[in-house]
């Protein structure tokens, strides 16, 4: 199936939260969501935006059961190492399940790792929960440092050569 | 000993790269430390900065043995909940050994959390090593969850009524 990964727009924030609400329910806290596509919007799309986003997007033809063709998204911004320099967490990616299994989500990934690069940025990081063992395994595999684990939540870093590898398998445009 | 918290200038960068180096001494990694002053004013003082830094100051009759009068520092930088909105990351907070004992680490914290109130902010978060426990005394005394323990790292949040009264305690300019 063809996907297209492109930079969110403003009009994209109802896709955006319906997706975040689904991802909050595969984290077993749905109840814990507190903010709307109408935040999403005010701290995205401003001069200075809280975060930056990348969503992932499928022809109509392909578009999901309930009629969507936005699938996944990858929502990040850029954080600061005293030591190193720029930085960029990724703080959510999510590809709905059955668009899974294609690519979307390494696809997404590598195109924040790009777009970081591309801003002088020398550390991916993330945070995963110990019970996410699919994610847990799918990070490691790319070249991840489990850096911290407790309480349910590691902390995980790319840098270095698993950092460019990344980078260099973000589709091309 | 008089002193004064403020919003550092881009002429504090070779300051703050000092005591970043102090703090990385402290934290006995040194070597790590690869950013000089030039990448702190490249960084932290163009129109979309990665980080924001707030320095204390004392006056000229209380400067350092050295001669210096920034004698503190806090660094953060926004972040991004996707179920809580934005947030405040405390990055690095420093004082001077001989400096400290007088509330200048608090009063540099509770500016960080009153200046990312006044931006919508429901949380200030930074990372703790386990084996820092002067530090993460202080933290959890002041009210934060230590929600991560691995690896050395802890993973810290202040919100709701510990956050608001944190900031509360800002020094009034």
């Amino acid at each position: 199936m063809n996907f297209k990964i492109r930079a969110a727009i403003k009009d994209d924030c109802k896709d955006i939260s319906r997706m975040i609400m689904e991802l909050a329910v595969y984290e077993k806290m749905s109840d814990q969501v507190k903010i709307s596509h109408k935040e999403l919007e005010r701290d995205g799309f401003s001069s200075n935006p809280f975060f930056q986003c990348l969503v992932a997007e499928v022809p109509e033809e392909n578009k999901s059961k309930e009629g969507h063709t936005v699938v996944g998204y990858a929502l990040y911004f850029y954080t600061y190492s005293t030591w190193k320099g720029p930085s960029v967490y990724m703080e959510d990616l999510y590809v709905m399940p059955d668009f899974r299994g294609q690519g979307i989500g390494k696809s997404l990934m590598s195109q924040v790792a790009q777009v970081g690069k591309e801003k002088q940025c020398v550390r991916l990081q993330l945070a995963v929960l110990d019970w996410n063992t699919p994610s847990l395994d799918f990070y490691v595999s790319k070249g991840a440092q489990d850096l911290t684990a407790s309480e349910g939540w590691h902390f995980l870093r790319f840098d270095g050569e698993a950092l460019d590898e990344l980078a260099n398998e973000a589709p091309k445009d």
